[in-house]
């Protein structure tokens, strides 16, 4: 049959109604299997460059509520606290980033971790992360310092994190890089408080950020407030000292880590200051 | 994937999506081109579109339509691209505008054959929202609601944008 006469049948199987060709003037299935055997490889192939990372997710009920949890090759990638309305959104960066498939193991090895450093295994935590989701070096720098320099039973202020990092007046950039980390517990940015002493905001709720401080040895008051006993612990000369200290006022605040208590600021390698002795 | 994508309301992995809809995406374009070639390249470029797309699609309901509108698509511009080159080829004279107007809305591919430009002549005159309703609907057998998700309108205008090209294809002959 010829291309013209075969035209003229399609055009008036076209027209009879609305509804779909029908099967006879479709390839047939071993056309179509034909044709999808000659193209896998070399899709395969084309497909293998433009690839995204793989990241494996779960939904997990915590002792810190829902959460989103996403893993790399490299790590724990985001941690999303989905009962939160005011939690930066990872769900977006993880899929433009990264390709994602469900894994319910990744689910439960995040929960175990969590639940384990909430009964008090602070190391739990302690895993190399992926911090792709951050969107600039600074705040990668940032939030990389933070997780070394800042143990748990201490707390840093934001204007100390920003000084630590070289930027000085940057207390709001420290702020902005907290609200939107992206792997909040492993990176622990709920250790960051204000200057004035108060507990300042959290992605999870400040109810939570509490919690987190309350379970790593800081009995944080009603009123916000750091409780007595805390001792500053200062960045350059590792020696700790009460905060009325004559020395540690003269010293600068920017520079400093408050710790819970002096054991905390000894474990963390410090030590006591000679003029104010620090229990 | 299924207990997590339903809580997030996530599209189902992208391996799944190929799997999924290969053989419908590869008929259609084997049905529209005519041309194996054609369509072995095509199915590769519409998987590759998609695949890069794929962060922003919203929901696994909107994933069939989406499909077939990146495929219709790259129909489209190939049929465009192919007439375009036929003309430089035969670098005749076109007194009638019909190689221009082939050129500048044709839907279906290939072309390559002398017996295909009638049909795909006719169908290349109709505007362009008309034309891809009707070829979604008749190479694609796609329901109206997956048009319209398809084209961005109603199933109801989907519908009619079917009925319009019908009309004025048979009124042509």
């Amino acid at each position: 049959m010829n291309q013209t006469l075969k035209d003229e049948i399609l055009m008036r199987e076209m027209l009879d109604d609305d509804g779909p060709l029908g099967m006879d003037s479709a390839p047939d299935d071993a056309a179509v299997d034909a044709a999808l055997r000659a193209v896998r490889s070399k899709l395969a192939r084309t497909l293998g460059r433009a690839r995204r990372p793989l990241a494996r997710i779960g939904v997990i009920d915590s002792p810190v509520g829902r959460l989103l949890v996403a893993e790399s090759a490299r790590g724990p990638l985001a941690v999303q606290f989905l009962d939160v309305p005011e939690a930066p959104d990872a769900l977006a960066a993880l899929r433009e980033g990264f390709d994602l498939v469900e894994d319910a193991d990744v689910g439960a090895r995040i929960g175990r971790e969590i639940e384990r450093y909430l009964s008090g295994d602070m190391h739990a935590l302690d895993r190399p992360v992926d911090l792709s989701l951050v969107r600039t070096d600074f705040q990668r720098r940032a939030l990389m310092r933070l997780r070394r320099a800042v143990p748990p039973g201490s707390v840093i202020t934001y204007q100390a994190l920003a000084a630590a990092v070289g930027a000085p007046s940057g207390q709001r950039a420290i702020g902005n890089t907290m609200a939107t980390n992206p792997v909040p517990l492993y990176v622990p940015c709920h250790r960051v408080i204000r200057s004035d002493g108060t507990i300042g905001n959290y992605g999870g709720g400040v109810a939570r950020k509490i919690k987190l401080l309350r379970a790593e040895g800081f009995s944080v008051a009603r009123d916000h407030r750091l409780p007595a006993g805390s001792v500053m612990g200062h960045l350059v000369t590792h020696i700790f000292c009460r905060p009325q200290c004559h020395a540690a006022m003269r010293a600068d605040r920017a520079k400093s880590i408050i710790f819970a208590n002096s054991g905390r600021a000894r474990s963390a390698g410090l030590r006591a200051c000679k003029l104010c002795h620090p229990a | 994937m299924e207990a997590t994508a339903k809580k997030l309301a996530l599209p189902p992995p992208f391996e799944e999506a190929l799997s999924r809809h290969e053989r419908e995406i590869m008929r259609f374009l084997l049905r529209m081109t005519r041309d194996q070639n054609d369509a072995l390249d095509l199915f590769q470029e519409t998987w590759l579109r998609a695949y890069r797309a794929y962060p922003q699609l919203d929901s696994e309901q909107g994933l069939r339509p989406w499909l077939y509108r990146i495929a219709t698509n790259l129909c489209r511009n190939r049929a465009r691209d192919n007439m375009r080159r036929a003309r430089v080829i035969s670098n005749g004279d076109d007194p009638t505008g019909d190689d221009y107007h082939l050129a500048s809305a044709s839907v279906a591919g290939g072309g390559r054959h002398e017996g295909v430009i009638h049909l795909r002549r006719a169908i290349a005159g109709l505007p362009h929202k008309q034309g891809q309703a009707l070829v979604m609907r008749k190479f694609a057998g796609l329901e109206y609601e997956e048009i319209g998700a398809a084209l961005e309108c109603s199933a109801d205008s989907a519908r009619a944008s079917v009925y319009q090209a019908l009309k004025k294809l048979k009124a042509a002959r």
